[in-house]
């Protein structure tokens, strides 16, 4: 009696049903987006304006070159390792996982749905900060807008397989928190996050521009004075992002 | 070895959480269309079986089969065929009632319609209202149409009934009574002793982790030589059933 049961996995309309869904859900409940949208403002404002006015590489201000990079890579950072993880988690803690668990539903459809919704809330977020630091600060574009925005978007996804992992695995709300903050500053102090990689020894320093947040900040500068991105930093994101989502699916937890 | 000729078998399942044994050696076999009940009073084990059956919690001994299928290695097909409603579990709390059917029914490959469901579970005139803003019954109710949304061949039940008023309830054990005749296998958990007798084929009776007894509902009144299913319980488990609503 069981030849003709086929495992069928749910196609895109459940994909496109459950991202809907959740988006409804952030719109019906906006304190979700204090994080998304407040922070990349936050930590621009903290630090543009002293770096608007001194000029680094040709014609560039310290803004363009460093901290506009780097408030964008803080940002999507915090907003894919630590945020976005901590609703999964919250959803595991009520049982709301549980009750998918016994569907046909996949670790990879509720991940994946989780990770669309938040990137559209991060890209809002960012735009706005990027829109402030253009109007406010006198930033000028990047060089090459192309290369700027492929390894955002590479970045991103790296990020966002980091906080796949910890939401995949995190048992409450808190310690997604927690393991989320740990992974965000182990990869942030090995990529600039305090005070430039120039600070670093030698082998930190080529380890941090391979992992995703120093490969992200180096690779947004080059983009923006027009220097060509390290390879290593692309392959790291691009391995981080890949591995990441596998190991996610893998380990998925629904209680 | 498994037979292939049941919808659901158990063989001696086992589970203990640090030192209490939730359930202490289980089998049992329901099968192809038949309401099945499993009544105990709290902490009997109850839960517990029905989630390992569903291949929710991983048995530390023993077998399951659904439809000849073992749910935790066969989880794609299993999850295809199987309708679960469950103790403990929760909805996103936001969405209302149509979307979280949608939801539910997107998942599977031939859904009951929404608004079918919706009229069959009594929720016509909440569809617009979000999951967190029902009633506990009206909760529940939700919870059973999610179960069926996937035209599940075989359904489990937990706790059928809790916590619905009594016209409710009637609702529900029609809607058990349409499942059967569909030809559904239901596998119900229940301590209302009025509601298994109503509805089940037959009945396990469950005392700390293990089958008491299992036969029709009739065959355990007689056995014990008593004049109800509630006097049989006390007598063939040594335990009170417990008031429920
Ligand atoms: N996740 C768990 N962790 C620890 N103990 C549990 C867990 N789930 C159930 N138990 C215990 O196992 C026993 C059986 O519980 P359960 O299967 O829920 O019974 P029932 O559904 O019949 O009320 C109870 O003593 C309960 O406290
Ligand atoms: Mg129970």
């Amino acid at each position: 009696m069981t030849t003709e049961i086929q495992a069928q996995r749910p196609g895109l309309r459940a994909w496109r049903t459950l991202v809907v869904c959740e988006a409804k859900m952030v719109a019906r409940d906006t304190s979700g987006l204090i994080v998304p949208l407040g922070l990349p403002l936050l930590i621009l404002l903290m630090s543009a304006s002293s770096a608007a006015s001194q000029v680094v590489q040709n014609g560039h201000t310290a803004l363009e070159v460093f901290v506009l990079p780097l408030a964008l890579t803080i940002v999507i950072a915090m907003i894919a390792i630590v945020n976005m993880p901590s609703f999964l988690a919250y959803y595991r803690r009520t049982g709301i996982l549980r009750r998918l668990a016994v569907t046909p539903a996949s670790p990879a459809l509720v991940l994946v749905a989780q990770t669309v919704v938040s990137i559209v809330q991060a890209l809002l977020g960012l735009t706005l900060a990027v829109a402030v630091a253009v109007v406010g600060f006198g930033a000028g574009p990047p060089e090459d807008l192309g290369v700027a925005v492929g390894v955002f978007a590479l970045a991103s996804l790296a990020m966002y397989g980091i906080g796949m992992m910890v939401a995949a695995l995190a048992p409450t709300p808190n310690s997604a928190v927690a393991i989320g903050l740990v992974a965000f500053f182990a990869v942030g102090a090995l990529g600039g996050l305090f005070g430039g990689m120039a600070t670093l020894p030698d082998p930190l320093a080529s380890i941090g521009t391979t992992l995703p947040f120093g490969g992200a900040v180096q690779g947004l500068g080059a983009a923006w004075v027009g220097a060509s991105v390290e390879a290593s930093s692309l392959i790291g994101m691009t391995v981080t992002a890949v591995v990441g989502f596998a190991v996610a699916a893998v380990v998925f937890r629904w209680e | 070895m498994a037979s292939h000729d049941l919808a659901i078998e158990a063989i001696d399942l086992r589970k203990r959480y640090g030192s209490t044994e939730a359930v202490a050696g289980i089998s049992l076999g329901v099968h192809p269309g038949e309401v099945f009940g499993i009544l105990g009073t709290n902490g009997a084990g109850k839960t517990t079986t029905v989630e390992m059956i569903a291949g929710l919690r991983r048995p530390d001994a023993g077998q399951v089969r659904v439809l000849g299928l073992d749910p935790a290695t066969d989880r794609g097909k299993v999850r295809q065929v199987l309708g679960v409603q469950l103790q403990s579990s929760a909805l996103h709390g936001s969405l209302t009632v149509s979307e979280l059917v949608d939801l539910y029914a997107s998942l599977y490959a031939r859904p009951v319609p929404t608004g079918e469901l919706i009229e069959q579970v009594g929720l016509t005139s909440q569809v617009t209202t979000r999951f967190e803003k029902l009633s506990g019954g009206q909760q529940q109710r939700l919870s059973i149409a999610l179960a069926l949304v996937g035209r599940p061949r075989v359904v489990i039940l937990d706790e059928l009934t809790t916590g619905l008023d009594p016209r409710a309830r009637r609702e529900m054990w029609r809607t058990i009574e349409n499942l059967r005749s569909s030809g559904a296998t239901v596998l119900l958990v229940s301590h209302a002793m009025e509601e298994v007798e109503a509805l089940c084929d037959r009945v396990a009776l469950f005392v700390a982790g293990q089958v008491a007894a299992l036969d029709t509902p009739s065959g355990l009144t007689d056995r014990a030589g008593a004049s109800s299913l509630d006097e049989a319980f006390v007598a063939l488990t040594g335990q009170e059933p417990e008031e429920v609503l």
